[in-house]
């Protein structure tokens, strides 16, 4: 391995190593030296014992629109889940749920696991089934009272799914390589559902 | 000083105290399983926030990075969670069709040719006469 790698590499699970450390100290809640050193031993090993793939290669974070992520996660947080405890207590077991299909732009295995953790999150969402190989989420949304709704939630988690991928610079699939609408609509050829990979068994 | 801190901490506990039992309200309102998810992982989520926050303000400086990392779990683990009970639920019809305004994940499901009903589980006719009350007591 060329020095040049492996200094890449070694940059590569810095942050890794950094966020174990951190993790280390706060746990422990003491500057020590024991614990600092300690930590950074414990947090090297773990790293070199179990090496992590490297994902989103190319990925930029751009901390404003990271922050702008977050605070649409808190607003969305406060909002909705007014929204739903008011459901709870004004209709109970009469609410009306809908489960919508939304297809996603982008491709990639990591940031399609952060919308639909985000859209977890966001309460009045719950993903219920990923389809990876179509790159759509099915999610239950709660309360629903019409179509209008339905198309406000969609829109609202292709909207989340935006600014997840420009948080990391992320750019969308070009069309050609299979726009989100059209590939999906053939049939498998086998009767198997696919699994939570989007693969068929 | 002293005391604007402990109005505010009071406020935030209260406030997320209220959305818990909102969350404990709606686990026991609503009728199926996915529901319930609702309730149980959100309105909670944002009371536990809120109670967090509310510790932040009235303890030592040095205390809130533990508290930032109890609502960094919580918020990194609760949907994965929900989202494997959800799966479940749906697979296993565990989802109170009556109450649905729209299933597109059923709509794709049987233009794949591989609709849920066939797949074992229980028959819709076997829920509906099941009172969905049961399971609470």
């Amino acid at each position: 391995m060329s020095p040049r790698k492996r200094s890449r590499r070694i940059l590569h699970h810095l942050p890794l190593v950094v966020w174990l450390w951190l993790l280390w100290v706060v746990l422990w809640g003491s500057l020590s030296a024991v614990v600092l050193v300690g930590g950074l031993l414990a947090a090297l090993l773990i790293v070199a014992l179990f090496p992590l793939p490297s994902v989103l290669p190319g990925a930029v974070p751009r901390p404003l629109w990271i922050g702008a992520l977050l605070f649409h996660l808190l607003v969305d947080l406060i909002r909705s889940g007014t929204t739903v405890a008011w459901a709870a207590v004004r209709h109970g077991g009469r609410t009306r749920s809908a489960i919508m299909e939304v297809p996603l732009h982008i491709d990639d295995d990591v940031l399609i696991t952060v919308v639909a953790e985000i859209t977890t999150i966001a309460p009045g969402t719950v993903v219920i089934e990923i389809d990876r190989r179509r790159r759509r989420l099915y999610v239950h949304t709660l309360p629903v009272r019409d179509q209008e709704t339905v198309d406000l939630r969609k829109k609202e988690t292709q909207d989340l799914e935006r600014r997840v991928a420009r948080s990391v610079g992320y750019r969308h699939a070009p069309p050609g390589r299979g726009s989100p609408i059209d590939p999906s609509d053939v049939p498998p050829r086998d009767g198997t559902p696919p699994d939570h990979r989007g693969e068929r068994g | 000083m002293t005391l604007l801190r402990d109005v505010v901490t009071a406020v935030l506990f209260l406030t997320g105290a209220c959305f818990c039992l909102l969350g404990a309200v709606g686990l026991l309102r609503f009728r199926d399983t996915v529901s319930r998810l609702h309730a149980a992982s959100k309105a909670q989520t944002l009371g536990l926030l809120l109670i967090l926050v509310g510790a932040a303000v009235n303890r030592p400086l040095r205390d809130a990075p533990v508290l930032l990392l109890v609502a960094l779990f919580q918020l990194f683990n609760a949907p994965i969670t929900s989202q494997i009970v959800g799966r479940t639920a749906y697979r296993t019809h565990a989802v109170d069709r009556r109450r649905l305004f729209s299933d597109e994940l059923a709509d794709r499901l049987a233009r794949d040719g591989t609709p849920l009903r066939e797949q074992g589980g229980l028959t819709p006719d076997k829920e509906e006469g099941k009172n969905p009350d049961d399971e609470d007591r």
